[in-house]
């Protein structure tokens, strides 16, 4: 070995100490949910996913409410943001130009960086206060908030990658713009499309605090209309640590075992959207 | 002044500027009805933005201005709506650009599909075999038409976005270099499909080319373009014969 291959071995392996000593945190995380929620969800059996929480030092009941809410209000706010942010991002790239284009793309960067728990003080004052209620809506609405500027951004990118000449042949077989856009544009870039649209389920799967003031925190009733108070795993999750008891403790372990899975689920998906290649 | 009978394309006075450059310099031609047109000239003198001049496909370009007039059958190009006027022509770029997230048989009838020219699948069946068959493909592809584009070669791909712009039956194609990325025998297949067009369909042809061969072979007019100017424009046998530029000289022995 000479000295060059001295030096690389050596630089080899403090790249892999240091990202190992960078995702063992992750994993850390990671295993310690696993391990502590198998155990919970193994006690509990199935009627975890069925039942209503427990009450105080009363045995581990479920997180039936709760697991509804964030799948409802993770859909909720799909319908409400997704097909905003794929016009935002359509008009951002169709019409560079335009200044209200330009808005576009400045208050959806803007977005991005803004507190959540501002978005839910944003929506309780413009919703919740005039309604006079707490609303799986007004939940839907903050996580809407939060997701469109994600899905802009990530659909705004899919559509700016797709080669400029496959624009061309759509207009040069006589399409009108919106025909160029929806059907062949959207059509070359469905992937990335797709995927934006995933991470901002994802995203909001797991959102605490724009739901502080937002949802109302009903966990013993599942929400039937959007107009009824709801609760969200990521809530009950952020409720159930910081009580004393044991049994909320471990509920707690559970429901975050619970939404890692979801997690995984929507990034598996996204991933066989990213991996195929063609068709 | 412009004489509209017979003539499917008539250029006059074309000026085109990008981004304040010069680039097409009066350039004034006209081709009668189904004739080819082989458009040469060295590389950067124009060529590709003469055609996007012509179907409008400039318009697309931020910082592009036309001055001049364009007659495609008649149709003055730059007064009508753009999209109606593309509908008249087809064209081929210089580079196979099949949409790649539609197969083979998608490729062909999107165009017929959006622009609502038949009824039923089985017209579009019938009109997607058709183009296939014009563009001297169908043979290769018949058995498998749901198969995405990029498993054909360059060649069949570059044949397979004629057939999407024979779909649309155009008047006029325009062809950029359609066989400049491409091997001898499917050059010669393009060639052989540009021929049986010409006999069987009224269509007019303008090939951009950079093969002073293939231009004398299967074209009546030849233009040469040199720096966005004219340069020579005439019937391609006497241009052969006795070219009247130097340059065109030159060109033809491949010397430019
Ligand atoms: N979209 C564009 N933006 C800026 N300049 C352009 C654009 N398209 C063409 N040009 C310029 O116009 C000139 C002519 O280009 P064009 O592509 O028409 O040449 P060409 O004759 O087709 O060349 P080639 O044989 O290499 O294809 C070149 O100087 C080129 O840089
Ligand atoms: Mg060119």
């Amino acid at each position: 070995m000479d000295a060059r291959e001295i030096k690389e071995k050596i630089f080899l392996a403090v790249v892999v100490i240091l990202s190992l000593a960078a995702v063992l945190p992750v994993f850390h995380v990671f295993l310690s949910v696993i391990w502590n929620g198998l155990g919970v969800i193994m006690k509990a059996g199935p009627r975890f996913l069925l039942d209503v929480p427990p009450a105080p030092n009363a045995g581990l009941g479920g997180i039936a409410p709760s697991l509804a809410g964030t799948l409802l209000l993770a859909v909720l706010s799909s319908l409400l943001g997704i097909p905003l942010s794929l016009f935002a991002a359509v008009f951002a790239v169709e019409f560079p130009d335009n200044p209200l284009a330009k808005g576009v793309r400045v208050l959806s960067k803007a977005l991005l960086e803004i507190p959540s728990v501002v978005v839910g003080m944003l929506v309780y004052a413009i919703l919740v206060v005039p309604m006079g209620r707490f609303s799986m809506l007004a939940g839907a609405l903050a996580l809407a908030i939060m997701m469109i500027p994600y899905v802009t951004t990530y659909v705004e990118q899919a559509l700016e990658g797709v080669p400029f000449t496959y624009r061309e042949a759509g207009f040069a077989l006589g399409l009108s713009r919106p025909k160029v856009v929806f059907d062949i544009m959207v059509g070359i870039a469905r992937r990335g499309i797709l995927t934006g649209m995933l991470i901002g389920f994802a995203k909001v799967l797991g959102e605490t605090a724009p739901l502080l003031f937002t949802l109302g925190r009903d966990r013993y009733n599942i929400p039937l209309g959007p107009l009824d108070y709801g609760d969200s795993i990521s809530l009950l999750i952020f409720d159930y640590a910081q009580t004393p008891y044991a049994n909320m403790h471990q509920v707690a372990w559970g429901a975050a075992l619970v939404l890692t899975l979801m997690f995984l689920a929507v990034f598996l998906i996204s991933r066989r959207f990213t991996e195929e290649v063609f068709l | 002044m412009i004489e509209e009978k017979g003539y499917a394309l008539q250029i006059e006075g074309l000026n085109v500027w990008i981004r304040g450059k010069h680039i097409i310099k009066g350039v004034g031609l006209e081709v009668p009805k189904r004739r080819i047109l082989a458009v040469m000239g060295p590389s950067g003198s124009g060529k590709s933005t003469l055609l996007r001049a012509i179907n409008r496909l400039i318009d697309l370009i931020p910082e592009s201005r036309v001055e001049g007039k364009v007659l495609v059958y008649g149709t003055d190009v730059y007064r009508e709506d753009p999209y109606r006027v593309r509908r008249l022509m087809g064209m081929v770029f210089q580079t196979p650009n099949p949409f790649p997230n539609m197969s083979i048989y998608e490729n062909v009838a999107i165009g017929p599909k959006l622009n609502r020219l038949v009824k039923n699948k089985e017209e579009l069946d019938e009109l997607v075999k058709w183009a296939l068959e014009k563009a001297m493909l169908w043979d290769e592809v018949k058995d498998r038409l749901d198969d995405p584009p990029h498993r054909l070669s360059g060649g069949q791909q570059q044949r397979l976005c004629l057939a999407r712009a024979l779909a649309l039956k155009p008047k006029l194609l325009l062809l950029d270099e359609p066989t400049g990325n491409v091997d001898p025998v499917n050059a010669v297949k393009i060639e052989e499909a540009l021929r049986s067009l010409l006999r069987d369909l009224e269509i007019t042809i303008v090939l951009v080319t950079h093969t002073p061969h293939q231009a004398v072979r299967i074209s009546d007019y030849i233009a040469f373009i040199y720096m966005g100017e004219l340069v020579e424009f005439g019937l391609t046998d006497a241009i052969a014969l006795n070219p009247k530029h130097e340059l065109t000289v030159k060109f033809l022995r491949g010397e430019v």
